[in-house]
């Protein structure tokens, strides 16, 4: 029987609880949902001492890997009363539309994939690192270092229920203790994760180093016992200024925080693109594609594009004709991808609505029925609310030159769209030193590695391990106690 | 109440149009009969108003005439009728931002003349280099007094308000400041020379200039020696803008990318200077005052902080009571984040010997403000309409009852723009209930937020970045920068 409100489970360290709830959420018209009393478990959450990771040694990566594959069998939605109960109350709490949570979860088993898996360790660590000492001879000494699990808690984004399956991955493969505190957009989903690897295997190492939980972020008082040294040495926060700015305050010496910095994401045209029809609709194809999927709630979302078509009349002609395009070819992609939004953002509505006003400087096609738009600026302008730019809303802009493009590359900057190839030099380049993060083809910001690649410039596994060094000095090498004065050298 | 206006009224016809005209003069710039007029017969005359202003603006005003075509409206048969008709706030930042930045004033007047019915587009703006000289130019050339502010955006808002709107607006301010309400009003409040004390700039077209250049008329009756600045030059607006952009920039990583005139950008260190010296010049300022007007009636327009930093150093001299006892003293939120000491009211009232100090809610693109009284609510002169939106819908919420919303107005007086107008801020009002402070007129709670703050908070984790991460980013800039 399903209670009436759902819960979002804590599961810790191979324990189901589901004691003590209260309710949590229920603002601004979202769902209510129960939680286990946070302040009741806390003391359960951090792991009790460092020397309890040793389990984790004791199995290898390969025995890591089968337990990891095993697990996306039983993520088969089909097959998974946990996962089906999750997806179910996600369709209220998730910013996105059913079709697209159904797929989200109808592909999470593949993320599972040991061949995935095994390429995304050696590509971001190297798995000889996390398996043993990796050697090298360095100035008279044999250096060798290996990648520690570290004990981590994660703040994770709820724009996507994947996130927290990815992040179990993350901890499962580099032999970390993962605490997640779920978010309030995506409550259920790790939990149900963290459901199916108790009874999988309650007592494997893996299981036993994961808590999964709810609590209200900013909960001083909890936090205040949690985030301390002597219980994580990682916090690794997504989100807004807010949330990594009030984990700062528990930062101190011992705590690292690893900032995965909210992103927005842009492309940039080349004017030759809009030369002849046939280019001009496969651009359209691109930038539709780069907008809609996942209903553009992901920092990778392309949200502006500048396009070197010349601020003149004859530039501006094409740019709307491309304006068009872009739009048909939006609501022809399919919904596996992308959905008219669940909720057009009001203010946005206000602002495009507003927009149609200024004929003079910008068309707006479409967004009549909150089914997302496409404004065409008529000069070098995105508009003033670009920052709001969501729920399939894109601003194309004319440019006269590359270099006007590359001024709004920003520290907020994560994927650059690039077409056609010519430009890739030197918008990587360019690019590259303005902020922006992943230089990609237009048209496949989605459609690349995925997030077992780096992600973005933050590269998170690699920061999530800990980087541990040996040194030993190579035979020949003469101890300081039998140098003389002057073969003595102390050099940093 | 839905009012059917089938066939026109033609006496409340005539009184709106004394309202929409001058209404001060039409109620004899009697305070407490404003604001004791029954609600029924108020919404009347509002309705018939908008009618009027809706077929004389229509075609005046383009940007009125397109919303009003988009949305086949040509009559209203209800105050709630209008609010598709409101204008976001934002349309007076609607125009591309590269046209400032390159100084194309004369696209910046064709943009500004769909907002107006006072057509700047005559006048020549070939010569100028800045805005502080453009917005010059159409104030001695046409009945404009354009209004300027900068968001937090770094946007630079321009609104066409006429040299007419900013009178009647303070006339408004003097009107329900000088009389207590429950009384008539003495000859003293309306004719005599009031001083006015402005700790800021004596003129310039951001608004905090503009209006102590309309208090010298309004309140001094153009008597300089009863005009009183800190600063007795203009505040420029293209250093305002200078500012906001380089926060602007600086919050996105790269404060050299700043995209305003080289030549604007060369007057950086003079900004910064200013503002370096200004806190110590005004407490000076305003110590100066206090020696120099000790029992006069004198009217203070200031922030909370800039008074309270006076008062509590008259105290700590052992001063008190400097002024006459009907003297105003009207604070100001202050910049964001910057907290109010919580002493504040009293340390101000027992130094300036008064009971209350005086705050007001308004803006830059409306012409009334609506004055707290002593049960805390801000009270809306008749001649406006108010409007709570639901955040979701943007439709009006019922008039009854307790209601929060986006709060947007409809000000018949608005000489030249055209009144109807939705802004960001959350109001809430009690619709049936009386104030106990005995006006009739509607009244907003005291607390009034941004919609844009109480959007943010709620646990909802994106790795997409949100204005609301980008403000907080910059308040958080501000702050460091003192």
């Amino acid at each position: 029987m399903k209670p009436d409100r759902p819960i979002s489970y804590a599961v810790i360290r191979g324990k189901v609880i589901d004691t003590d709830l209260i309710e949590f959420g229920g603002r601004g018209g979202d769902i209510t949902f129960l939680a286990p009393d946070p302040h009741k478990i806390a003391a359960q959450i951090p792991l009790a001492s460092p020397r309890l990771m040793e389990d984790l040694y004791e199995i290898s990566f390969e025995d890591i890997l089968d337990y990891l594959a095993e697990l996306g069998e039983r993520l088969d939605i089909r097959k998974n009363d946990y996962l089906l109960a999750a997806r179910e109350y996600s369709y209220a709490t998730a910013p996105t539309t059913k079709p697209i949570m159904d797929n989200f979860f109808h592909d999470m088993p593949f993320m599972f994939d040991k061949k995935r898996i095994r390429g995304m360790v050696d590509f971001n660590i190297g798995i000889p690192y996390l398996e043993s000492w990796v050697k090298k001879p360095i100035n008279g000494s044999n250096v060798a270092i290996r990648a520690y699990g570290a004990r981590s808690l994660h703040i994770v984004a709820g724009n996507g229920p994947v996130l927290g399956a990815l992040t179990i991955l993350r901890g499962a493969v580099t032999r970390g203790d993962t605490i997640i505190k779920v978010p309030s957009n995506d409550p259920f989903t790790t939990g149900a994760i963290a459901r199916t690897m108790v009874d999988m295997a309650p007592d494997h190492p893996v299981t036993k180093h994961l808590a999964v939980a709810y609590w209200r972020g900013g909960d001083e008082a909890l936090e205040s016992k949690i985030y301390q040294p002597h219980h994580i040495e990682k916090i690794c926060a997504w989100g807004g200024f807010a949330s990594v700015k009030h984990v700062t305050k528990y930062i101190q010496p011992g705590i690292e925080l690893i900032s995965l910095d909210p992103k927005r994401s842009a492309s940039i045209v080349g004017g030759e693109a809009l030369q002849n029809d046939q280019m001009m609709q496969e651009v359209a194809n691109r930038i539709a594609t780069d907008v809609a999927t996942g209903n553009q709630t992901a920092c990778a979302a392309c949200r502006m594009v500048y396009v070197t078509c010349g601020s003149d009349e004859d530039g501006i002609e094409k740019l709307k004709k491309l304006g068009q395009l872009t739009y048909d070819a939006m609501l022809r992609l399919p919904q596996t991808l992308t959905t008219k939004p669940k909720r057009y953002d009001p203010e946005l509505r206000r602002q495009v609505d507003t927009l149609r006003l200024s004929d003079d400087f910008y068309t707006v096609i479409g967004g009549r029925n909150d089914e997302g738009a496409v404004l065409v600026s008529h000069t070098p302008d995105r508009v003033e609310f670009w920052e709001y730019l969501a729920d399939r809303t894109v601003n194309l802009i004319p440019v006269d030159t590359i270099e006007e493009v590359l001024d709004v590359v920003d520290a907020y900057t994560q994927t650059v769209g690039i077409f056609p190839e010519s430009l890739r030099e030197v918008v990587r380049h360019k690019g590259a030193l303005h902020g922006g993060q992943r230089f990609v083809s237009l048209g496949y910001a989605f459609n690349g590695p995925g997030l077992v690649g780096p992600q973005d410039g933050i590269e998170p596994m690699r920061r999530l391990v800990k980087w541990i060094i040996s040194e030993e000095p190579l035979p020949g090498r003469k101890p300081f106690w039998e140098c003389t004065d002057e073969e003595i050298r102390v050099v940093a | 109440m839905a009012l059917s206006i089938e066939s026109r009224d033609t006496s409340t016809e005539r009184q709106a149009e004394g309202w929409m005209n001058d209404p001060y003069e039409y109620f004899g710039y009697r305070n407490t009969l404003i604001h004791s007029l029954p609600r029924a017969e108020v919404e009347a005359v509002q309705l018939a108003a908008m009618n009027l202003r809706l077929e004389e603006r229509r075609p005046q005003i383009q940007m009125l005439e397109k919303l009003a075509d988009a949305q086949g409206i040509g009559r209203v048969s209800s105050l709630d009728a209008m609010a598709p008709l409101l204008m976001p706030h934002d349309v007076y930042k609607s125009y591309p931002v590269s046209l400032l930045a390159k100084q194309k004033f004369d696209r910046l007047n064709t943009w500004l003349s769909r907002l107006t019915r006072h057509d700047p587009t005559g006048v020549d703006v070939s010569g100028c280099d800045s805005i502080d000289s453009w917005l010059s130019k159409l104030r001695s050339e046409t009945l404009l007094d354009v209004a300027t502010s900068s968001g937090s955006s770094g946007t630079c808002s321009f609104f066409p308000k006429s040299k007419r709107d900013y009178r009647l607006s303070m006339m408004g301010l003097r009107v329900q400041l000088a009389q207590k309400f429950g009384e008539e009003p003495k000859p003293g409040d309306i004719e005599d020379k009031i001083h006015a004390i402005i700790p800021l700039y004596r003129d310039g077209h951001a608004s905090t200039g503009a209006f102590a250049k309309y208090a010298g008329e309004i309140f001094a009756k153009g008597d300089p020696d009863y005009w009183h600045t800190a600063f007795n030059f203009k505040i420029s607006s293209d250093l305002m803008w200078l500012a906001a952009r380089l926060r602007a920039a600086a919050a996105k990583g790269d404060a050299s990318k700043v995209d305003v005139p080289a030549s604007l950008l060369a007057r950086r260190e003079e900004w910064e200077r200013t503002q370096k010296d200004m806190p110590a010049q005004q407490l000076e300022f305003v110590n100066r005052m206090i020696k120099r007007l000790q029992g006069r009636r004198v009217f203070v327009m200031s922030t909370s902080n800039l008074l309270y930093a006076a008062a509590k150093r008259g105290l700590e001299e052992g001063l008190s009571g400097v002024f006459a006892p009907d003297s105003v003293f009207m604070g100001g939120g202050g910049a964001k984040g910057v907290p109010l000491p919580g002493d504040l009211e009293d340390v101000v009232c027992k130094f300036f010997n008064t009971k209350r100090m005086i705050s007001s809610y308004g803006m830059t693109e409306m012409n009334s403000f609506s004055v707290l009284c002593d049960h805390d609510r801000y009270h809306v002169l008749p001649w406006v309409t108010v409007f709570l939106l639901d955040l979701d819908t943007g439709l009006p919420l019922p008039r009854r009852a307790t209601q929060t919303g986006r709060a947007a107005f409809f000000d018949m007086t608005q000489d030249s723009t055209w009144g109807g107008l939705i802004t960001g801020d959350l109001v809430t009002v009690n619709w049936d209930q009386q104030c106990e402070c005995g006006r009739t007129s509607v009244a907003l709670e005291k607390k009034i937020n941004r919609v844009s703050e109480i959007q943010g908070g709620d646990d909802k984790i994106s790795c997409a970045a949100t204005p609301q991460a980008q403000a907080e980013a910059m308040d958080f800039l501000t702050g460091l920068g003192g």
